[in-house]
């Protein structure tokens, strides 16, 4: 998968948005750019709309650097969710790249957990349901 | 041909094999199995089917051997113009005559008196010893000019070459520091700077370039950068060259992340730019420099540049130049209204006992 024109209008994300019972997981699955970021934002937050979503898990695990337009992103994201009525939460986190976003001064100011388990444990606390219907997992979106 | 070819065909994996376990660069590999292969078709009628295997491998280990030796040659006599160790071909004649008149034009544009050494030595063989006694100079300063000359020379050739003129006055002199190697005239020229400028030189750059780092590895990694996906690109190289310094994951991701930021800076606010990511080395400490140079509007504000919660375009948290000072060792930043903004920034590898006690 290559990205070769500036914005192109569809073209395919390295993102996937899975539902699970209310709760969206949202996983990186590679190095975004700018662009890819912004796309990301965009149809998450619609993706929210959509399956009445109540809480959100983005896993960031896979990205190679989170620098201030990407924390900047993710901090976008929650408060606009948090609009439309859901929870965020950040899981996934590696130790280096905590460890450098403290130096570069980045402060996500939201809520983060380590792993995807523990942010559905988070937002099962924070929306005050354990909605999470087992069976309910939806197959990859394809966009 | 048909069919006859097929068991040639046969022979890509094969031939592969033998020239990949000894040749680590993929695209010298293809044009040695490419060679080889040609090798086979012409020698096809020659050769019985039962042999042609070992004939393949035979054939591709000799192409193997006999590039490394040029290779290892042109390393020695890389400061020589003419390559006289290259195989003539048929085709060579016409290329040697054209290049022959492109020489000679070249050196009439050397003044007299360098063109008079430079034909002296290389080709009527007169040491530099000897032609300092008749100049009344040392060996070592005609060995240094001898050196200078074919910079030049080099440059006149491929100017030569041209149907157009170079744009402007600075050109010449960036294309001579270029092909002289001479870092500390590169940087007075700026030269890197006026390449990112000048499409006649950037387009002549990497034939000069290329014949100094001789084709081994250069760890010095350059990514153009004018739109977002440069930035990954960018950030991507400048990683790889902080582990091969041996930076720690956690400040390799440091250095990625200052990458992304100047590299971002680039594509928002300049038309073009590129980053430059290379190992530096100083008496007791090694380290990574980092320089981001764009061709842009420049920054009228620097010190607001450097302050933090600049804010200054859409998605940043403006922590973008005042984060990395932070994270940098060494850190400067020379903008010019109208021209451009350079930013120079040093990391250096924390744990080895001889940068102890400097100011970390």
């Amino acid at each position: 998968m290559t990205f070769a024109e500036p914005d192109p209008p569809q073209e395919p994300l390295r993102v996937s948005i899975l539902s699970q019972g209310s709760y969206l997981i949202a996983s990186i699955h590679t190095a975004l750019n700018d662009s890819q970021l912004t796309r990301f934002q965009r149809d998450l937050i619609d993706r929210i709309g959509r399956d009445r979503a109540r809480g959100v898990v983005i896993d960031v695990a896979a990205l190679d650097v989170l620098d201030s337009f990407g924390s900047r992103t993710l901090r976008d994201i929650a408060r606009a969710g948090r609009l439309r009525g859901a929870v965020t939460v950040i899981v996934g986190i590696a130790p280096d790249l905590a460890l450098s976003m403290v130096r570069l001064g980045l402060d996500l100011d939201l809520p983060t957990a380590l792993d995807l388990e523990e942010g559905l444990a988070h937002l099962a606390a924070a929306t005050g349901a354990g909605v999470v219907g087992g069976a309910a997992a939806a197959g990859t979106v394809p966009r | 041909m048909g069919g006859g070819d097929q068991p040639i065909l046969d022979l890509v994996p094969i031939v592969r094999r033998v020239v990949g376990a000894r040749i680590r660069d993929p695209h010298l590999v293809d044009d040695l199995v490419q060679e080889t292969l040609a090798r086979m078709m012409a020698a096809r009628a020659r050769i019985g089917d039962e042999t042609l295997v070992p004939y393949a491998i035979v054939t591709a280990k000799n192409l193997v051997a006999s590039h490394v030796q040029r290779q290892d040659r042109d390393r020695r006599k890389a400061h020589l113009v003419a390559d006289p160790g290259s195989e003539p071909g048929p085709e060579d004649g016409v290329l040697g005559t054209e290049r022959r008149q492109l020489v000679a034009e070249a050196l009439r544009r050397l003044p007299a008196e360098e063109r008079e050494l430079l034909v002296a030595h290389e080709v009527q063989g007169a040491g530099t010893a000897s032609l300092a006694a008749e100049r009344g100079s040392t060996a070592g300063a005609i060995a240094a000019q001898l050196s200078r000359s074919r910079a030049k020379l080099r440059v006149e050739v491929l100017l030569a070459e041209r149907t157009d003129r170079p744009p402007t006055d600075r050109c010449r002199p960036v294309l001579i520091a270029l092909s002289s190697g001479d870092r500390r005239r590169q940087q007075r020229l700026d030269c890197a700077g006026h390449l990112l400028e000048c499409d006649f030189c950037a387009a002549l750059a990497p034939a000069l370039l290329d014949r100094r780092s001789g084709g081994s590895a250069n760890p010095e990694q350059r990514v153009r950068v004018t739109r977002d996906a440069d930035v990954v690109a960018a950030r991507q190289k400048g990683r790889e060259v902080a582990a091969g310094v041996g930076f720690s994951r956690t400040d390799t991701t440091l250095v990625a992340t200052v990458i992304s930021e100047l590299a971002r800076n680039i594509v928002q606010f300049a038309e073009r730019g590129e980053i430059l990511v290379c190992p530096v080395e100083e008496p007791g400490r090694r380290g990574v420099m980092i320089v981001a140079r764009d061709v842009g509007p420049g920054i009228r504000d620097l010190a607001g540049a450097l302050t933090d919660g600049y804010s200054t375009y859409r998605g940043g948290l403006g922590l973008g130049l005042p984060g990395t000072r932070r994270l940098m060792d060494e850190f400067d930043i020379v903008s010019e209204v109208g021209k451009g903004t350079t930013v120079t920034t040093t990391k250096w590898l924390r744990d080895r006992p001889a940068a102890r006690g400097r100011d970390l």
